[in-house]
Formats: C-alpha cells, structure tokens, sequence
C-alpha cells in the first residue's frame, strides 16, 4: 500500500486557446504529496488551478503532461473510485429527490444492496443531523442542509480519501462549526481529507500541512506549525527614556517611541523578557505585552501578494 | 448496470417534473380531446380528420419533447455540477451516456403512453371502432421520436443546448424530406451526378424519419402497406441500429470530452 493517499509528479494542465487565444497552463510542473491519513489544505486565489488539479485526480481531465496517483494507483483508474469521494464547490443534487432518495441514488452507483443500502443511507442521515428532514424534498433544504446531504453522499461509500472543494462556503456559524467538526471526526477515523478552500480560518483549524498554489504554480508547501512560525510580540510602555531604543534595536526588536510612550515589535524569540527589564531599568512602566501568533490569512497574503494588505 | 439505471431514473424523475415538457403533453392531450369538434371546419371525413389530426399532434408534440429534453441533457449536468459528484463514483462514461438516453426514452415512452390513450379513447368514442393499427402507427412514431432523441443526445455531447436546437431540428427536417427529394432528383434526367452524388451521400448518412411516419395507409385503409410486418420490422430494427450507432459516437465522443 503506498503510504500517499495522493501523489503528484510534475503535472502539468495547458487548455489550448481558441482561434487566436494564447493556450494557458493552468497548473504548471505541480509536484505535490498528500499523506494517508492527514487533512491537507490546498489553498490558492480563483483562478489558481486547484479545481484544474482536483479534476484531474479525479480523472474528469486528463493532464497534458506528468503524473498523478491516488492511492497508489494513477488518476482516473476507475478502482479509485470505490475508495475516494467528492464534494463540489456549490453543488446541485437533483432537488425533487427527498433527502433519503439522493442517498439511495449515489448508493445504487456503488451497486450497493439492499438492506446494506438503508442501513447506510439511515446511518448517514442520522450522523450528518438530517433523519428528521430525510423525506423533504431537497428543493426545501437550506444551504447547510444541503452540504450536509453533500458530505452524506461523500461518505456512502466509506471512502478512504475525500476530496472536498469549498465544503464550508456560505455557511452560516452554526453550520460551519457542523461541518468543520465532521470533518476532524473523519480524521480521527483515518481518513484523508483534501480540502480546498478559502475559508482559511477553517484551514487553519483543521488542517495538518497546507500547499498554496499560485497562477498554476505551487508557491508554498508544508505543515501548518512550520509555515506559521515566526510571530511577534507587542509591548507598549510609558515614560521611556530615547536612550533605550539602541539596545531594543540590538536585541531585534522595532521600537518606535512618541512623547514617552513606546511601541516595540519584538520578534517571539524570548527577547521580549530581555526588553522589559531594559525599559523598567531606564524608569519606563509597562502597559502591555501581547503576542501576535502569525496566521494562515497573513501567510496567503504574504505568498500571493508579497506581503501587500 | 445497476449505476446506467440510477442515472436513467433519475433522469426520468427530472424530465417529468420540467414544466416546458408537462405544458407541451398537456397542450398536445388538449388539442387532440377536443379534435372532433373540429368536423365541422373541416372539408374532410371524421375519420381522416381525428386521425390525421391526432396523428400529426403526436408526432409534433414527439418531436418538441424529443429535442427540448435531449438538448439539456448533458450540458447542464456539467453546467450544476452534478456531473462531478456523479463520476467521481464508479461510474463509467458509457455508465452516463447510456443512461441519460435510458432516461430520455422511458420519458418518451410515457409522453407516448398518455397521447396514444387519449387518442384512441377519442377516436373509439369518435369513430365507434378501435382500429389497432393507430397502436402501430403510434409505435412507429414513438421509434421516431427515440431515434431523435438519440440525435440531440449525440449532439449534445459537444455543442451549446442552442446550437443543438437547430442542428437537430434540422437533421430531422432533412431526414423527412431526403428521401422524397432523392426520388424526385431521381426521376429528373437533367440531374447531373455532380448534383445527386451528394444528395445519395447525405440521404444514407442522415437518419431517414419519413419511414416512421405510416399514418396514410392508416387513414385511407385503401392504401395498403406491401408487406406490413416485414416493412415495420426493418423500420423498427432501422432505428434500433441507427441509436446504437449514436450511443457509441456518444460515447466516444464524451470519453474525449473535458469538463
């Protein structure tokens, strides 16, 4: 068994432009691993080629050039497809169907028996919170329901992977929290979970290692704790001499001071200690001391556009 | 088979909720319940009017629904999505294909079902005497509306829902009219074979519909069919050829296609 539930070797997607339409790469020399078991978050602007790449794990297009596998086998082996499950971004389920009856529906595409079929079918719908609104039509169902029943369908199958695109998007809080706890619940089960999305709160919260891609190019690879090192610490403080803004400097820090009062931002390296001393050593008085933990948002930020806010 | 079955039901289940399809039966079961009135406006015989009548409001109604629903099939599984959902399952494209057109055919199958029960009601009540070859007459034209289905569906694997209105209600114009106008070059020795080659070419690649239309020998019993059975056997194997044909040019087509 690999020990990739995905495993991307310089792929590469070019739509060929139409009549005097430049072709576009919309995902370029991607090289990409996703390990069984983990939630791996695959971020990136629109237009970024993520649905591109999840299509062609898919195997719903097929790349111009390198490889991809999923589950050890290439994409769009069509064994694949008893073991891995996908959401959409927005998806429509056809909405005369009840609830039960689109569960039903995706699980005769298994060629799943009955009474295995109901049993799964009553089992989802009990774990998603839908069994009282399983015989509504779902043309009555509000959007979280309707993610709901989209995550119910994903899970017919018992997958081993989920490929889930924007699985969070217009949610309202209630919802959101619904779905985000299904979906570290799935990882407590062993499942590997593909996410793409630009909730990236939720990211942040439920996802092991993250990618971002940019214009088609993967700027950024590796686990959350790693990528989001290097916060910073905000002291303010009173009645500071100029005389202590070298030695801050020294020690790392970005002090700047006006009318007495001082604003430093110090790398979370420890030195913060080493600044407070100092400045109650010069007769200063501290006021506060705040770290500032560096967040997904600032770090998507800082990779698509160099930093600018 | 058991996923081509799912897809087919559900596509009934869709295609039987669409109210531009439901106002056309409707309107079609309308007009031919209240054909008889008609008599009196008419220069011919009851029987040749609830007839002709009956039959030419089937074959219409046939043909809108065939196109109107065929069209969408595809394009707008890949416009919402569903498509996605549903072959990131164990589901093959011919899985797809095979079932839409399933789908497609059982729907028209229905619509024939409500049109020929209302018709032949009319006509007994009408006439006083149920002539079973309308029954032929509406099976023939039910092959018809299949085969046109078959058509749109192929179509529909690679042009925009508009273009395909007009590319399949063209395919169908010609494949009424070819033959005839075949015949008519035919017998006209001025024809030059730089002008009846292509036609001859054209006749045989595009599906002939006007052999689904048997109503005349229905109408006027005076006219008979020679060799009924054998006539209407090949017709109906015609059509059942001509579709798979179509299916598998479907297939192979959106097994290319990128979405």
């Amino acid at each position: 068994m690999s020990e990739y539930a995905i495993k991307i070797n310089n792929l590469t997607k070019r739509y060929s432009g139409l009549w005097s339409q430049q072709p576009v790469d919309a995902v370029k020399n991607l090289n990409l691993e996703v390990h069984r078991g983990e939630i791996f978050g695959f971020l990136g602007p629109n237009g970024a080629g993520k649905t591109t790449t999840i299509k062609v794990l898919l195997g719903i297009i097929y790349p111009t050039s390198g490889e991809a596998y999923v589950l050890g086998r290439p994409a769009g082996d069509p064994q694949n497809h008893y073991k891995i499950s996908y959401l959409p971004e927005n998806p429509y389920f056809y909405d005369y169907m009840t609830g039960r009856e689109i569960l039903h529906f995706y699980a005769r595409l298994f060629g799943i028996p009955e009474p295995e079929r109901s049993r799964r079918v009553d089992a989802l719908l009990d774990r998603v919170g839908l069994s009282r609104a399983a015989n509504q039509p779902l043309r009555t169902y509000s959007k979280g329901m309707l993610q709901r029943i989209g995550l119910a369908q994903c899970l017919i199958n018992d997958p081993e992977l989920l490929i889930l695109d924007e699985p969070t998007a217009g949610l309202d809080p209630i919802a959101h929290i619904d779905i985000r706890d299904l979906i570290l619940e799935l990882r407590s089960q062993g499942k590997t979970l593909f996410i793409s999305s630009h909730q990236l709160s939720d990211v942040e919260i439920v996802c092991d290692r993250v990618a971002i891609l940019n214009k088609g190019e993967l700027v950024r690879m590796g686990k959350l704790e790693d990528l989001l090192s290097g916060g910073h610490v905000e002291m303010i403080a009173e009645k500071v001499p100029e005389t202590v803004l070298e030695p801050i400097r020294q020690l790392g820090g970005r002090p700047s001071l006006h009318d007495g009062r001082l604003i430093v931002e110090q790398p979370d390296d420890g030195s913060i200690d080493r600044v407070i001393d100092l400045v109650r050593a010069h007769g200063g008085h501290i006021i506060s001391v705040k770290p500032y933990r560096r967040t997904l948002e600032d770090l998507f930020v800082e990779t698509i556009q160099g930093g600018r806010r | 088979m058991n996923a081509t079955l799912a897809i087919a039901g559900a596509t009934f289940g869709e295609a039987i909720r669409k109210r531009i399809l439901m106002v056309i039966l409707l309107a079609a079961l309308v007009i031919i319940l209240i054909s008889p009135a008609f008599e009196p406006f008419a220069g011919r015989g009851q029987r040749t009017l609830i007839l002709s009548f009956g039959f030419g409001i089937i074959q219409l109604a046939g043909t809108f629904i065939a196109i109107i629903m065929c069209t969408g099939l595809i394009p707008t599984e890949i416009e919402r999505r569903t498509i996605y959902t549903i072959l990131s399952k164990p589901v093959q494209r011919w899985n797809f294909v095979v079932g839409k057109y399933l789908g497609a055919v059982s729907t028209l199958a229905f619509v024939y079902v409500m049109m020929g029960m209302v018709f032949m009601i009319v006509s007994r009540i009408s006439l006083g005497e149920f002539d079973p070859k309308i029954a032929q007459g509406l099976i023939m034209f039910f092959f018809q509306s299949s085969l046109l289905a078959a058509v749109t569906l192929f179509f529909s694997t690679f042009v925009s829902p508009l273009v395909n209105y007009f590319l399949s209600g063209g395919v169908f114009l010609m494949g009424n009219l070819m033959s005839s106008f075949l015949e008519t070059i035919q017998r006209n020795p001025e024809v030059t074979p730089l002008t009846r080659i292509p036609i001859q070419i054209l006749t045989v690649i595009l599906p002939n519909f006007a052999n689904f239309n048997i109503q005349n020998p229905i109408i006027n019993p005076e006219q008979v069919l020679t060799d009924e059975f054998a006539y209407l056997v090949q017709t109906v194997l015609y059509a059942i050829v001509y579709i798979v044909l179509l299916l598998v040019a479907s297939v192979l087509v959106f097994n290319q296609r990128e979405m």
